[in-house]
C-alpha cells in the first residue's frame, strides 16, 4: 500500500498532444477514479503509471519512490485489463500465481497465496480450468485474482467491468468496492461511465481532452461541478442547459424572474438537473407540453421543448438528438399520468440552478 | 401458380443441405478423379508383378512379393533412414529459422516491410531455380561456397560437394531449409499477430523479462500454428522431388536417395511399377503416422 505523486505529466504522440500537466496526489488506501469520455486519455495515463508507456515530461512516485523510469515489473503494482489478459494455455491457478512465478516465489508459497486470493474471491473450484471455460464474470474474479495474489503498492484497472452485461456489471462493481474495503490498497480505476465512478469512488478526476476538468468527492462533483463539462458529464440524464440573460443578479427563465450569484452578467448558461424539475406548484412554476414520456414504473422522463428565449446552447455533452429536438428533460417521481401533447405543470427551485459561463463554460457561484 | 409445386428452390431453409450438396459436387468428382482414383490404383498395382503398368490389360495375379522384397532390401531401409535423417534435420531447422525471423520482424523498425519481403522470398522463387542457384552455389570448382570456405580457412582444398555422401546431404538440406523457411515465418508471423497486446503488457507488469514473455506468451500462443505448420513441412519433405532429383538424383550411393526418389527411380528407370507402388503406398503409410503423431503432441490450447 502506497501513496502516489503524478507530478505535471505530459504525453504526446508526435504532433498529438494526448495528455497536458497530469497532476494527482493520491492517498494511501485511496479509491480513485478516473473518468472521462473515450480517447480522452484515462488509458494513457494509467499506462504511465504503470510504466508501460514512457511519460514525455514529469514524474511519478510510489510510495515515496521515483518510479519514472522503472520498467512495469518493478514498480511494485498489478494491474486488471479490459480484456482480462488471462493466459489461454494456463489454468486459473497458473494465471494468478504467474506474477509470483516470474519473481521467484517458491511454489508452495504461490500455491497458498493462489489459494487464499482464490478463496476471497471465490473461485477456489475453478483453479483448475482453463480461461475459456469460464464465463465473463469469472473471468473477471480471476484477473482481480491475479492483481490481490502479488499483494502489490497498488492496483490499476482499465475498464474492468465494460465486457459484462448491465446486471453483472452493477454485481462486480459492489464486489470490487468490498473488496478494496477489505484490503485497503490504493487503487486507480479508469471507466468511462459516470455511473461507475459515482458509485465506486472516493475521490473522481473527471479528464476531458487529457486535462484534468475536476477532482472532487462524487458528492461535490454533483453538487458543485466546475464547469459546464463536468455538470453534463456527472448525472443520468445529463443535465439541461438553458441560455438566459443576467442582469443586476437576476435572470428571466420560462417568464420568470430568478436570482442568479452576482458574479452573472449578461449571458449566461443556466443548468437544472432533470431530477430538480418536479410536477405540480413550486416556486417557479411553467407549463410544459411534452413531447415523449418514457416511463421506467418507479419514475418518468418527459421530454419537453425549452421556452422560445431560453433554448440550449448548441454545443456539449447531450447528444446531437436531444439538441435536435431542443429537448429538455423532467425526471418525475410519483407523478399522476401524464400524456403527450397535453400540458402539464412542473416547476423547480431556483437554488438548484447552475449557472455557468457560456464562454469559458466555468461555473458561477 | 401452378407450376410452383415442382419448382426445385434449393433456397428454401429444408432444402439447403441439397444445395450444400450440389455445391460441393464438383469438388469431389474431381478430387475422385485426380486423388482417390490414382491412390487406389497404386494400392492395387502394389499387390501385382507389374512393369510398365497399362489400364487395358487385365490384372495380374495377387502377389505379396513386391513388399517381400521391399521390407528385406537394404534400398528400402536406405532410402527410409535418409528420409528420417532429412526430415529432422530440415524441419528442426526450418522451425528455429523461420521462427526466429517471424520474431525479428515483427517487431517494429524502419524497413519492416522490406524485411518481411526478404524473409518471404525464397518461398516466392520456383523450386526449380532455386536448385539452380544453389547448383552454382556448390559447384566444385567454380562455386561461392567453396571460395568462401577458403577464403575463411575452413578448408584448404575444394570440397567436391556432390561427390561425397555426407556434403551432397548438407547441400540438400541446406536447399531445402532455405526453400523450406519462410513457410514457417509466414505461419508464425501470422500468429505472432493473433497474440494480443494485453498479455505482453500482463506479462511485464507481473515483471516477465523478454525471455520469459518469449518462453511463456509466446511459445504456448503459437503452440498450434506450430503444430500444424511443422506437419505441412514434414509431408511435404516426404514427397518433395524436384529439389532432390535436379541436385544430387539421390546420389551419391544414394546417400540423398528418399522414399520419393526411390519410388521414381524404381518406377520410371526399372520399370518396376508394382515394386514402386508399394513403395509409394508404404510411405503414404509412415506420412498418415507421423502426421498423426506430430499432430497429437501439438497441445489443444486456444
Ligand atoms: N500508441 C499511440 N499512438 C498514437 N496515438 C495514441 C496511441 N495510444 C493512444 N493514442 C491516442 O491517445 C488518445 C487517448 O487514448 P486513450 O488513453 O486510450 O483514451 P481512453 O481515455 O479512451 O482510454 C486517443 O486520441 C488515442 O487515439
Ligand atoms: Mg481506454
Amino acid at each position: 500500500m502506497a501513496a502516489i505523486v503524478i507530478d505535471r505529466v505530459r504525453k504526446s504522440y508526435g504532433a498529438l498532444t494526448v495528455l497536458k500537466d497530469f497532476s494527482l496526489d493520491i492517498a494511501d488506501g485511496e479509491f480513485v477514479v478516473l473518468v472521462g469520455p473515450s480517447g480522452c486519455g484515462k488509458s494513457t495515463m494509467l499506462k504511465i503509471l504503470a510504466g508501460l508507456e514512457a511519460a514525455s515530461a514529469g514524474t511519478i512516485r510510489i510510495g515515496g519512490r521515483d518510479v519514472t523510469d522503472l520498467a512495469p515489473g518493478d514498480r511494485d503494482i498489478a494491474m486488471v485489463f479490459q480484456n482480462y489478459a488471462l493466459y489461454p494455455h494456463l489454468t486459473v491457478a497458473s494465471n494468478m500465481g504467474f506474477g509470483l512465478k516470474m519473481r521467484g516465489t517458491p511454489a508452495d508459497e504461490i500455491a497458498r497465496r493462489v489459494g487464499e486470493a482464490a478463496r476471497i474471491l471465490d473461485v477456489e473450484h475453478l483453479l483448475e480450468r482453463r480461461p475459456r471455460q469460464l464465463s465473463g464474470g469469472q473471468r473477471q474474479r480471476v484477473a482481480l485474482g491475479r492483481a490481490i495474489v502479488r499483494e502489490p503498492q497498488a492496483f490499476l484497472m482499465d475498464e474492468p467491468l465494460s465486457n459484462l452485461d448491465a446486471k453483472l456489471r452493477v454485481h462486480m462493481r459492489a464486489e470490487i468496492g468490498a473488496l478494496h474495503q477489505r484490503l485497503g490498497v490504493t487503487t486507480i480505476y479508469v471507466t468511462h461511465d459516470q455511473i461507475e465512478a459515482m458509485t465506486m469512488a472516493n475521490r473522481i478526476v473527471i479528464i476531458k481532452d487529457g486535462e484534468i476538468q475536476q477532482i472532487a468527492d462524487p458528492e461535490t462533483m454533483f453538487e458543485r461541478p466546475a464547469n459546464q463539462f463536468v455538470a453534463g458529464f456527472i448525472g443520468s440524464p445529463g443535465m439541461n442547459f438553458l441560455t438566459a440573460r443576467a442582469e443586476q443578479g437576476v435572470a428571466q427563465l420560462f417568464g420568470t424572474s430568478v436570482p442568479v450569484p452576482p458574479g452573472a452578467d449578461g449571458a449566461i448558461t443556466v443548468g437544472l438537473r432533470p431530477e430538480h424539475i418536479e410536477a405540480g406548484d413550486g416556486p417557479v412554476t411553467f407549463v410544459a407540453r411534452p413531447n415523449l414520456v418514457e416511463s421506467l414504473g418507479s419514475e418518468k422522463y418527459i421530454y419537453f421543448a425549452a421556452p422560445e428565449d431560453n433554448r440550449p446552447p448548441g454545443f456539449l455533452t447531450r447528444s446531437e438528438e436531444d439538441r435536435r429536438g431542443d429537448r429538455l428533460i423532467a425526471r418525475l417521481i410519483n407523478s399522476g399520468p401524464i400524456r403527450i401533447g397535453e400540458p402539464v405543470t412542473l416547476s423547480f427551485d431556483p437554488a438548484r440552478l447552475h449557472v455557468f459561463d457560456p464562454a469559458s463554460g466555468r461555473a458561477i457561484r | 401458380m401452378a407450376g410452383g409445386r415442382f419448382s426445385l428452390d434449393l433456397a428454401r431453409p429444408s432444402r439447403q443441405h441439397w444445395l450444400g450438396y450440389v455445391l460441393l459436387t464438383p469438388a469431389v468428382l474431381l478430387i475422385a478423379a485426380i486423388i482417390v482414383y490414382p491412390l487406389f490404383v497404386s494400392i492395387d498395382l502394389s499387390f501385382q508383378n507389374v512393369g510398365i503398368a497399362r489400364l487395358d490389360q487385365p490384372r495380374r495375379p495377387f502377389t505379396l512379393a513386391n513388399y517381400e522384397r521391399l521390407f528385406s532390401s537394404p534400398d528400402f531401409w536406405n532410402a527410409c533412414w535418409v528420409t528420417l535423417k532429412l526430415i529432422l534435420v530440415v524441419t528442426s531447422a526450418c522451425c528455429v529459422l523461420g521462427l526466429a525471423t517471424a520474431l525479428l520482424v515483427n517487431n517494429r523498425f524502419r524497413g519492416r516491410s522490406v524485411a518481411r519481403l526478404l524473409v518471404a522470398m525464397p518461398w516466392a522463387v520456383p523450386e526449380v531455380i532455386a536448385v539452380v542457384i544453389f547448383a552454382w552455389i556448390f559447384d566444385s570448382s567454380f562455386g561461392l561456397m567453396n571460395w568462401v570456405f577458403l577464403s575463411l580457412g575452413f578448408i584448404d582444398r575444394t570440397i567436391n560437394w556432390f561427390s561425397d555422401p555426407d556434403a551432397a546431404f548438407a547441400v540438400v538440406a541446406t536447399t531445402m531449409i532455405w526453400k523450406g523457411y519462410p513457410f514457417v515465418s509466414i505461419m508464425s508471423l501470422a500468429g505472432l499477430q493473433s497474440i494480443p497486446e494485453d498479455y505482453y503488457s500482463a506479462a511485464r507488469v507481473d515483471g516477465a523479462n523478454a525471455l520469459q514473455r518469449l518462453r511463456f506468451i509466446t511459445l504456448p500462443s503459437l503452440m498450434p500454428v506450430i503444430g500444424v505448420t511443422t506437419v505441412l513441412v514434414m509431408l511435404w519433405i516426404f514427397r518433395d522431388f524436384s529439389i532432390i532429383y535436379v541436385l544430387t538424383g539421390g546420389g551419391p550411393l544414394k546417400a540423398t536417395q528418399t522414399l520419393s526418389i526411390m519410388t521414381y527411380e524404381q518406377a520410371f528407370s526399372f520399370f518396376r511399377m508394382g515394386y514402386a507402388s508399394a513403395v509409394g503406398v508404404v510411405t503414404l503409410v509412415i506420412c498418415v503416422v507421423a502426421a498423426k503423431l506430430t499432430m497429437r503432441r501439438a497441445p489443444d490450447t486456444l
